[in-house]
């Protein structure tokens, strides 16, 4: 009897163990850098020959992107002097390292020629410089469209970037149910 | 006599002449009233690819739309670019929806293209946030008010190529895109 006891309570000790490797693994919590605003500086060229009605749309396309999708209380564009007194302000900088202007036209006769692709380096920053984050994102518009539709695509991948990597607890309650952010 | 007359009156009308030969090779100088635009993107408060009409005028640059206008100071506007680009001329839904078309009828109709200017604008806000603009437009409109805000107090990074004779437009803007 006593044998047959011990024998239970081992087999109960071997299948919890062997078992409890099977237990899906909590990923250790991910703490996001708080962002209550953010600060988009106008994109570099840098050494890349970028027309200026690229460098104009990816701008304004990523301002609003952020103004939609992400949980920044405020987004500020490039001199707001506003910025200056925002709290957990984060400033994004951008520099294009690869420009490929396609062309519309061969998009719609090929369908598989013609692509425009712009590649740039985005860098967020906190208020004393120190990188927060940085990621290299392309944009692309391979089929339909115009041209410009490419700073449209980066501009979502960016905000979405910065949905995933900063915290939006200080985001208002208003701003959550219109979908909107505050516009500055 | 009648030969001092003959010689008066041929001497006028070379004169006249002279005068409206010269007038007519001068550029326009003057801004068009208003000029038809597509909005693509920018101002604050105009949807995207609005269609409306952009005159400058009392020292700003106007986008009339839809019984709305937006007004941007042209003493605001650090930076001026002209370009040129070409567009389809069967746009919107139905030119997408024309790419199905059988036969490669609608690879035919993306053939069809229009070339349009373009401008595009930077300014500054009262807060002085950077802004920008891009609106499209008939070809040979955009040097006009690129003109007219410059004689308004706006800037510009790259000074207009219409001065020079020697460059066509198209030489121009490559030397803009280039620069």
């Amino acid at each position: 009897m006593k044998t047959i006891k011990r024998a239970a309570v081992l087999l109960t000790l071997v299948t919890g163990l062997s078992a409890a490797p099977l237990l899906p693994a909590q990923p250790p919590p991910v703490v996001k850098p708080p962002a209550a605003a953010i600060e988009v500086e106008m994109i570099q060229p840098g050494e890349i020959s970028l027309p200026a009605e690229f460098q104009v749309a990816l701008y304004e396309n990523l301002v609003q992107e952020l103004q939609k999708k992400v949980g920044f209380s405020e987004v500020y564009r490039d001199g707001d002097r506003n910025a200056s007194d925002a709290s957990d302000l984060v400033t994004l900088h951008t520099t294009v390292i690869g420009f490929k202007q396609g062309s519309e036209l061969k998009r719609d006769v090929t369908t598989v020629g013609g692509a425009t692709s712009i590649t740039i380096r985005c860098q967020f920053t906190d208020k004393e410089g120190k990188v927060l984050l940085e990621r290299d994102i392309t944009g692309k518009v391979r089929l339909t469209g115009d041209n410009l539709r490419a700073t449209d695509d980066f501009a979502k991948k960016a905000a979405s970037v910065a949905q995933e990597t900063f915290s939006s607890d200080s985001t208002s309650s208003d701003s959550k149910k219109s979908g909107y952010k505050n516009v500055t | 006599m009648k030969c001092n007359r003959i010689v008066l009156w041929s001497l006028l009308l070379s004169l006249g002449t002279l005068i409206s030969v010269s007038s007519a090779q001068q550029p326009p100088s003057a801004t068009p009233a208003s000029i038809e635009a597509v909005q693509v993107i920018g101002l604050t408060g105009v949807k995207q690819n609005s269609k409306g009409n952009l005159k400058v005028e009392n020292g700003s640059l106007t986008f009339a739309f839809s019984k709305s206008t937006c007004e941007v100071p042209a003493a605001s506007i650090q930076d001026v670019v002209t370009g040129t680009d070409s567009q389809r001329v069967i746009g919107g839904t139905v030119g997408t929806l024309s790419r199905l078309a059988p036969y490669g009828g609608g690879t035919a109709l993306s053939l069809l293209r229009s070339k349009v200017d373009i401008i595009t604008i930077q300014y500054r806000d009262p807060n002085g946030g950077l802004h920008g603009a891009i609106f499209t437009m008939p070809v040979g409109k955009a040097e006009f008010i690129k003109e007219a805000l410059l004689a308004q107090g706006a800037h510009t990074s790259i000074r207009s190529q219409a001065k020079s004779n020697s460059n066509s437009p198209l030489q121009s803007e490559a030397m803009e895109q280039t620069k």
